[in-house]
């Protein structure tokens, strides 16, 4: 709750927490970069991080709206595979013969390497529609929101159900009051995850096959004609928009599960 | 006896889930193609081909001359289960020893933890093609090529083992930690005789979730290394002919998950014989 609230104490505290990343950050550049100068380290191999930030803003304009195309993608698989994966979690806690019934599946689904099957995706849906890359980010999305809703759900304290059915609670009112509150800061630690997974499984799904005006096809592309710099320059947009979408879930947890303690498991 | 009997209770829900699977993968098939709708997708068969006829092509050799599919995929999952079980050793030992290690300080952990995160929103997929460039040529020759895959699965394994091990470390009875303090333990003796032993739940929660990330990232590694030899290279060679034998690459789909149930399948016998009064449901 108090690292909620900013005063101009916890800023400082948060700054002093935040001078070693930038140390190592500024450390891991310099190293880098000295030592593609001093190993004579070949261009294409590893680009120097002087290139690759210069590739990263000659080609701007060819670079963010790939990005952004590819984005909205990883977005529209991340919304409809967090819900399903609600939803779904949702049904199989309500029903527990039909959770019994298919938490095997979903186990097993969760231990199967979706990823290969993205060339299927790209076959069921146009290549070159967007929907293939959002249907296989959506996959890849449920399963780990399903099952961590689900753990969510089903560690409610059966003495607050009891008193909530002493007070003649609705199941529904049950749902709203007490599973569904307890299970969000589950929900949101598979949310997190889930946003990481559904820029991948964008880029990955665009590896198969895609629109020009894709990030994956576009870094594919540029790393073929070995043009590293901007390949690299690329890869740079697709984890600063991984990271974007990771802390948008990230501040949300923090706005909307405010009761929960900071180091709570996840 | 009732070893024999559960034993024997867990293989026949199996076949009931696989029963489930294909009836409700059939009637899909069926609903859709014979009333002709087509949302979301079209289904024929070549977008859904019939499990028969992905079953039967993995009899049957996929070109002349050559043996069975089901032989031949057979041999491309050892590969690439060389390939992930390699990169799953290589990513759990220096997953488990990062985690150690930014256990022990807390400048550390503030220093490399947003980096460790960070890592994982690279899409590796792009990466790869550099990274098999890269460390291909400093391995010796019996680890050319399908090393450097070993290399890019240890990445995608390292992650979770890394921040659970942390987390486990962290979970130590305070209690204990106090009573081991009171005995003037040392800190080594600390790490090994409480630290490690408490961790070790919440190491195999990451080492299941590790396992399959381990075959992801051999099947993704294969894709732009070239390599023929490994699943993945057969992915992206059956994928070209999809059009007109969908059930192959069908075929090779099933084959790779299977290969990720059976990793996952390796880990949780291991934990259940070092871990032996586990908490159930430790995320």
């Amino acid at each position: 709750m108090s690292s909620y609230t900013i005063t101009p104490g916890s800023v400082g505290r948060q700054a002093r927490e935040w001078v070693p990343a930038i140390a190592v950050f500024v450390l891991a550049i310099a190293v880098w970069q000295g030592a593609i100068a001093a190993f004579h380290i070949q261009q294409f191999l590893l680009p120097k991080p002087t290139a690759i930030v210069s590739a990263f803003w000659d080609q701007r304009h060819t670079l963010w709206p790939a990005g952004w195309y590819t984005f909205k993608e990883a977005l529209g698989g991340f919304a409809l595979g967090s819900l399903g994966g609600i939803a779904a979690a949702t049904l199989i806690g309500r029903f527990r013969a039909l959770g019994n019934a298919l938490m095997p599946i979903a186990i097993a689904a969760n231990a199967i390497p979706i990823i290969a099957f993205a060339p299927i995706f790209n076959a069921w849906f146009d290549p070159l529609s967007p929907n293939s890359k959002m249907a296989i980010a959506g996959v890849l999305c449920f399963f780990p929101v399903m099952v961590n809703t689900l753990r969510g759900l089903t560690s409610v304290s059966p003495r607050q159900i009891e008193l909530m059915r002493s007070y003649a609670a609705s199941d529904l009112t049950i749902w709203r009051r007490v599973r569904f509150p307890t299970a969000l800061p589950f929900i949101f630690t598979a949310l997190k995850v889930a946003s990481v997974l559904a820029m991948i499984g964008a880029v990955v799904g665009e590896y198969f096959g895609g629109s020009y005006d894709a990030l994956g096809v576009l870094i594919r592309s540029k790393a073929q004609i070995l043009d590293f710099q901007t390949a690299w320059a690329g890869i740079l947009v697709a984890s600063l928009l991984g990271i974007a979408l990771y802390l948008a879930v990230a501040l949300t947890e923090r706005a909307v599960v405010r009761w929960a303690p900071e180091n709570r498991p996840s | 006896m009732s070893t024999t009997v559960s034993f024997a209770r867990r293989g026949l829900s199996v076949v009931a889930v696989l029963a489930v699977i294909v009836g409700f993968y059939e009637l899909y098939h069926w609903v859709w193609a014979s009333t002709g709708w087509t949302h979301p997708f079209i289904v024929d068969d070549t977008s859904m081909p019939h499990i028969w006829v992905i079953l039967h092509a993995l009899w049957q050799p996929a070109q002349v001359n050559q043996p069975a599919l089901g032989t031949i995929l057979f041999h491309k999952s050892l590969f690439t289960a060389k390939e992930a079980a390699v990169g799953f050793a290589l990513g759990a030992v220096i997953g488990f020893a990062l985690g150690i290690i930014l256990a022990h300080s807390r400048l550390l952990q503030r220093g490399f933890l947003p980096y460790i995160v960070a890592s994982q929103t690279i899409p590796i997929l792009a990466i790869a093609p550099m990274v098999v460039v890269w460390v291909n040529p400093k391995l010796p020759a019996g680890l050319q090529g399908w090393g450097s895959v070993a290399v890019i699965a240890a990445y995608l394994t390292f992650f979770p083992v890394t921040i659970n091990t942390l987390r486990g470390l962290q979970s130590a009875d305070p209690g204990a930690l106090d009573l081991m303090r009171t005995y003037a333990a040392s800190r080594w003796t600390v790490l090994w005789k409480l630290r490690v032993p408490s961790s070790m739940p919440y190491v195999f929660a990451a080492l299941r979730i590790a396992a399959t990330a381990s075959v992801v990232g051999a099947i993704i590694g294969e894709l732009p290394s070239g390599l023929q030899s490994g699943l993945g290279g057969a992915i992206l060679n059956f994928n070209q002919y999809y059009s007109i034998e969908p059930q192959e690459l069908w075929a090779t789909n099933i084959v790779a998950a299977l290969l990720g149930i059976t990793f996952f399948v390796a880990v949780v016998a291991a934990e259940k014989l070092v871990v032996r009064r586990a908490p159930e449901n430790i995320a």
